[in-house]
């Protein structure tokens, strides 16, 4: 009984840190879904919380209007009572209402009445902009008007697709093939090429990006597909060979034992076998590999550039903030609209994902 | 270009991904692969395009003749979004008539990535160079083709004011060469101001400095704070208050000074670069004369920074920047009517009125005929014509006409610029990066922010030379 009820208090420990987490995560992911949703003057001027009602002082009718020559840097009476200037810039509450300046040039003061306010200014123009593309208004020699159309996401969306799917499915079956071979296969070196492997993990990718850029430069590949799935296949091996070694190689040995027996090859067992045996596995390094290429923006700007017809949404989106980051406020939805698809992913493959996470951990 | 992808295909197809079949989808992906192959061999594909500058045939006359009818010429450079629409718009009459095709290609990470570029082998064949100092650092390195070999020099002579092209020769691998020519510009020597209501409250233009600090007074007196000042602007925070120092600098001491700062010879912890930050200190360390404070200075954005202008009244009035800062402006505000500029007053006669400029220097890294078209094209005046009728650029070309100008601000611009007495280029961008874009920066945001004193922040700015 009473082991049982210390078991319930854990659990609700464990819930309540959950629970907190989970709120320290979801909270600026809420703050960013509705500044999406509000204009840019808007966001620079109050929080994203001031879209639910809340308490604030209101400007009422009432304002007070001193002489014009009143000296801002003295003491400044009003009705009897002296505030100095910076008093009434950040407010002063006197007798449930609030003194402020409302237009100092003109010595006048606003007295504020608290009450509830909801600031529920939204719009969808970020996401238009972003979606549809922004309309870029150019003047002509007459002096006329002519609006311009800039391309949406759609075409950078499509290009990371074609990125990271291949980016994605070339790694993880090249690494299985290796996982099962460094796992299973006696050959000589087997340790020291396995240790050579384990060891890249440490190796920055950022260092090989000049010599790769030569060698793809005499091969012609900047630019192309095929390149940069080479290039995010290389970078991603290392790390998908060791995690893929760790599930494959805690395989019941008697399953393959009992397959050779019966006659089948090794690529009858693996693809038999091993493949269908490591779906959470695939599933989960999968997750990983995609989100990597999907989110990447150096290796793409390294090797395939920003030629619209091959650029991807993360460089696309830096550009949507213009030369100068004059259109800052699209990250906001331009951000939520990259996330959709890693989103869908992981709720596709969740079930997998969260098998896959102890994939290794427990010595079958 | 289908073809070339799938030669490339049966090659590394011994790599057995059998799975390469979805590379057909990509038919179009190779394109920035082949110009920086070898000059050679496509010179190869058109013997007849071996001509030299100095005929009377120059390359821009045999591009309109449509003799490179259906060749390429890569860019790559920083202006993305409105900009690039606006940069592509000035050449599509260009690649109409001469049939080459301008591939533009802009990035954010501009400065970062053409280093990489250029080492690895993959430099586009003209680079548009926003920092002269970046450009000159790869100058060294002899990957940069000297242009006057491929342009006349007297042609050029006549159509840049001689300061452009003093700021575009830079040290090659082996003498001097000239790495590049100018082809955008702006103006940083402009104070933006909210004419109606200037006017309503009947303000003067200031003339002279002390006018014009008379007239903060004046202006913090009626209960406003004068200048609308920031400095964040992310990583590069900081480079606004750079321009602050190298107007005054202009404005306290001789262009001879001014340069050798800007080589490094005249330290920062000098009399002349100290007497300048106090100069900016007095407007900027005084709370009543910058709206929100000295403290907001460092975290209000420089694009933020106006807004207060375009209140209705206006909560500041004065905003020091260059002329790109109207991209910020709220949608509706008009120029002329609603907002205009005065140019920062001279603080010492003996110096004139210089007018500090930035622009755009543009580079070749790949010598072919087009590409000689095409670099000559951006020369002259025409090629920059819509995009200054859209406003927001200064053309540096003498060739440029002041009607292009569709505003009266903006001609006036042209012409603060055909007529200064002294040019000089923003410092900060001709500096080494560890400065211009290091140490500068750093030093002036923590001077601003108080955690420096004046003589430690130049100190440090100052270190950023021997690192």
């Amino acid at each position: 009984m009473v082991g049982s009820k210390k078991r319930k208090g854990n659990k609700a420990v464990v819930n309540i840190v959950l629970g907190i987490i989970c709120f320290i995560w979801l909270v600026p992911t809420l703050g960013l879904f509705i500044s999406s949703f509000r204009p840019a003057a808007d966001i620079l001027q109050t929080g994203w919380w001031k879209v639910f009602p809340h308490q604030e002082w209101k400007a009422s009718d009432d304002v007070i209007r001193l002489s014009k020559d009143v000296d801002l840097r003295g003491p400044i009476e009003v009705n009897g009572k002296t505030y100095t200037d910076a008093q009434l810039k950040a407010g002063v509450v006197e007798g449930g209402k609030r003194l402020m300046w409302e237009n100092r040039r003109a010595r006048m003061i606003s007295v504020q009445t608290e009450g509830w306010v909801t600031k529920s200014n939204l719009t969808t123009e970020n996401y238009k902009n972003v979606l549809s593309g922004k309309e870029y208004k150019l003047k002509k020699a007459d002096g006329s008007e002519t609006v311009q159309k800039g391309s949406g996401l759609s075409q950078a969306f499509l290009n990371t697709l074609t990125i990271a799917v291949p980016a994605t499915i070339i790694p993880v079956l090249i690494a299985s093939f290796a996982a099962y071979a460094f796992a299973w296969l006696r050959f000589p070196g087997r340790k020291t090429m396995f240790v050579t492997i384990i060891a890249m993990l440490v190796i920055p990718l950022q260092v090989a990006l000049i010599p790769v850029l030569k060698d793809y430069t005499a091969l012609g590949l900047n630019g192309s597909y095929l390149g940069i799935w080479l290039a995010h296949t290389a970078f991603g091996l290392p790390l998908v060979t060791y995690f893929m070694y760790n599930f494959i190689s805690q395989l019941p040995k008697d399953l393959f034992e009992s397959a050779f027996i019966d006659g089948a090859s090794h690529f009858t067992i693996f693809s038999r076998l091993i493949l269908p045996l490591s779906v959470p596995a695939l599933a989960s390094i999968g997750i990983f590999q995609f989100l990597w290429v999907w989110n990447d923006y150096l290796v793409s700007l390294i090797f395939i550039g920003n030629q619209p017809n091959v650029q991807v949404m993360s460089m696309k989106i830096a550009d949507l903030v213009g030369s100068r980051g004059n259109d800052w406020h699209l990250l906001t939805s331009a951000a939520f609209i990259s996330m959709l698809m890693p989103l869908a992913i992981f709720f596709l493959l969740q079930k997998y994902f969260v098998r896959g996470l102890m994939g290794g951990s427990v010595k079958g | 270009m289908k073809k070339k992808t799938g030669r490339k295909l049966s090659t590394l197809a011994v790599l057995g991904l059998s799975f390469t079949m979805l590379v057909t989808a990509c038919g179009s992906g190779g394109n920035n692969a082949s110009p920086s192959q070898a000059p050679a061999a496509t010179s190869g594909d058109q013997p007849a395009a071996t001509a030299s500058a100095a005929t009377a045939n120059t390359p821009l006359q045999k591009a309109l003749n449509g003799e490179y009818k259906g060749t390429k010429v890569t860019m790559f450079g920083p202006f993305v979004d409105a900009d690039q629409v606006k940069f592509e718009t000035s050449i599509k009459d260009f690649e109409e008539k001469t049939g080459i095709d301008i591939q533009y290609e802009g990035s954010k990470e501009f400065e970062a990535t053409i280093n990489v570029r250029v080492d690895g082998g993959n430099a586009p064949d003209i680079a548009d160079f926003p920092q002269p100092g970046l450009l000159a650092a790869i100058a060294k390195t002899g990957k940069v083709i000297d242009l006057n070999t491929v342009l006349d020099p007297e042609k050029l002579k006549s159509n840049y004011n001689k300061s452009w092209l003093d700021m575009a020769t830079m040290d090659g691998a082996s003498g001097k060469i000239m790495a590049g020519i100018w082809n955008r510009s702006n103006v940083k020597s402009l104070v933006w101001y909210p004419k109606k209501q200037f006017e309503e409250a009947g303000y003067q233009v200031p003339q002279t400095w002390d006018e014009m600090m008379a007239l903060t007074e004046q202006i913090a007196k009626d209960g406003d704070p004068a200048w609308a000042i920031g400095i964040e602007s992310g990583a590069a925070t900081g480079w606004a208050a750079t321009d602050w120092i190298e107007n005054i600098m202009l404005r306290t001491t001789t262009p001879e000074n001014y340069d050798k700062w800007v080589k490094g010879e005249l330290p920062f912890t000098s009399p002349e670069v100290k007497n300048a930050v106090e100069i900016m200190s007095k407007i900027w360390m005084n709370k009543d004369y910058v709206y929100g404070g000295t403290k907001s200075i460092v975290t209000t954005a420089f694009g933020d920074a106006p807004k207060p202008m375009f209140e209705n009244p206006p909560k500041a009035w004065f905003n020091l920047m260059g002329n790109f800062i109207t991209s910020f402006f709220p949608e509706n505000v008009k120029v002329d009517q609603d907002y205009d500029w005065f140019y920062l007053p001279p603080i010492d006669e003996q110096y004139g009125k210089p007018v500090l400029v930035a622009g755009d220097i543009y580079a070749m890294f790949n010598d072919r005929p087009e590409v000689r078209a095409v670099i000559e094209f951006f020369t002259t005046g025409e090629s920059i014509k819509s995009w200054v009728q859209s406003g927001g650029v200064v053309a540096p070309m003498n060739d440029a006409s002041l009607d292009w100008y569709q505003s009266e601000s903006d001609r006036r611009m042209a012409k603060l610029v055909q007529d200064a007495s002294t040019l000089r280029f923003d410092g900060s961008d001709l500096m080494p990066g560890k400065v211009g874009a290091g140490s500068f920066w750093k030093g002036m945001t923590d001077y601003v922010s108080g955690t420096a004193t004046l003589d430690q922040a130049l100190e440090q700015i100052q270190k950023g030379w021997k690192n």
